[in-house]
């Protein structure tokens, strides 16, 4: 394991380094993150300091200890439908609009996107419900095959993960009721749950920055970027938020987690609580004088 | 695909072998470095990772990374030490001896997937 306490003195050294790869603004104070999640990685180059470590970072061209430090911070922990409540509010209140508009022929597709999927436990747990919903007969119109759900993220290995929809014990715990997983998965191996090929197939996987231009994904009645804006500056969150606001047409939705209430930008979105969720609305785009 | 586990722990093998479910990989078992040896000699091209104890009864894992490494057809097969031992001088001992990268036990299923991915060289572009 590579020494943090004697690389003390250098450890803003690498908080910039990992600001300007992951775009992740962390203090000295979270040292024990980086401690815990790059430590094997800088232990396995061999280097005897963070400046070392940094330079045979910068001088990989193949770009591999790049998406390594990438991996190792930006993996984060995700749940089944996380946190209850958004996922009341599809089912009570955004189905039942969905299926009236497909039915009506007002509109023929729903676009979903998740910003930052990690594993994939979002995106699937929306497939989930939707297919649930449409299935159980109660929403007429509301077709699974209307809807796109695209989700990104900006770690290959946590995508290769999530498009293989197989999840360990561990990850079947976090928030995952009996009922979906009886419907859903089948244990294949021992410990090794696989994920029903029709849920897998109604999500698109690709990868994406959260400092990309968003643009080129097209546009989405429904953006989920959840618990992801806490990890960054205030400069980096509007940018993102302009951004987000681009491929978010009049009357589209915004999903941020919890905890991340928005004050700001209401130039682009007027507050708007959906059952016991508030979701952030597209407003007009104001014309230019 | 096929992954090898070589452990003494029964239960530090199942859990490779969950690992290697998730990303989609075969598992073989060894108890230590010799019988390791042997499978690898019946199916030479059949492993694309090793995962690797330290301490096991029998060849240990550097003796069987030494062994490994001075054979050419096993030069550049990706080892993950699987190992309580993480301190400096001994990683960099492991490097030296060959390994591709470590895991300090304990860990999750769910860090050793993702270390398996990284050593594979695998990812989704």
């Amino acid at each position: 394991m590579f020494d943090f306490s004697a690389a003390a003195a250098h450890l803003p050294l690498l908080l910039q380094y990992i600001a300007e790869v992951c775009c992740i603004h962390l203090g000295p104070e979270k040292r024990y993150l980086v401690e815990a999640r790059l430590g094997t990685v800088i232990g396995e180059t061999g280097v005897k300091d963070i400046p070392a470590f940094i330079a045979i970072a910068r001088a990989d061209t193949s770009g591999r200890l790049r998406d390594k430090i990438i991996d190792a911070m930006t993996t984060n922990e995700t749940l089944w439908f996380r946190d209850q409540r958004p996922w009341d509010s599809f089912e009570r209140h955004l189905f039942p609009e969905y299926a009236a508009e497909l039915a009506s022929g007002r509109r023929n597709r729903i676009r979903v996107l998740c910003a930052a999927c990690s594993t994939g436990q979002e995106p699937y747990s929306f497939a989930m419900l939707l297919d649930e919903a449409a299935s159980s007969g109660r929403l007429p119109g509301l077709a699974p095959a209307a809807f796109e759900i695209l989700a990104f993220d900006i770690s290959p290995a946590a995508l290769l993960l999530a498009s293989n929809g197989r999840y360990n014990q561990i990850e079947m715990g976090r928030g995952l009721d009996a009922k979906w997983k009886t419907r859903y998965f089948k244990e294949t191996t021992p410990g090794v749950w696989q994920l029903d090929e029709k849920i897998r197939r109604m999500v698109t996987f690709r990868r994406r920055n959260l400092q990309d231009e968003l643009a080129g994904l097209g546009q989405f009645d429904l953006v989920m970027c959840r618990n992801v804006l806490i990890y960054f500056k205030d400069e980096f969150k509007r940018d993102l938020l302009e951004r987000l606001g681009a491929i978010i047409p009049t009357g589209g939705l915004l999903l941020l987690g919890g905890s991340e209430p928005l004050f700001t930008h209401q130039h682009l979105f007027s507050q708007e609580m959906i059952g016991t969720t508030i979701f952030y609305k597209r407003k007009p785009s104001t014309p230019l004088p | 695909m096929k992954i090898l586990a070589v452990d003494d722990s029964r239960i530090v093998r199942r859990l490779v072998g969950a690992a290697a479910a998730v990303i989609g990989a075969e598992c073989g078992e060894a108890g230590e470095g010799g019988e390791a040896l042997r499978l690898l000699e019946a199916d030479p091209e059949g492993y694309s990772l090793v995962c690797l104890d330290w301490n096991m009864p029998g060849m240990d894992g550097i003796s069987f990374l030494r062994a490994l490494r001075a054979d050419p057809r096993w030069k550049t097969l990706p080892v993950l030490m699987l190992t309580a031992v993480a301190d400096r001088e001994s990683v960099l001992a492991a490097i030296k001896a060959g390994a591709t990268a470590y895991m300090p036990k304990p860990f999750n299923e769910t860090d050793l997937q993702a270390k398996m991915l990284d050593c594979l060289g695998l990812g989704f572009d």
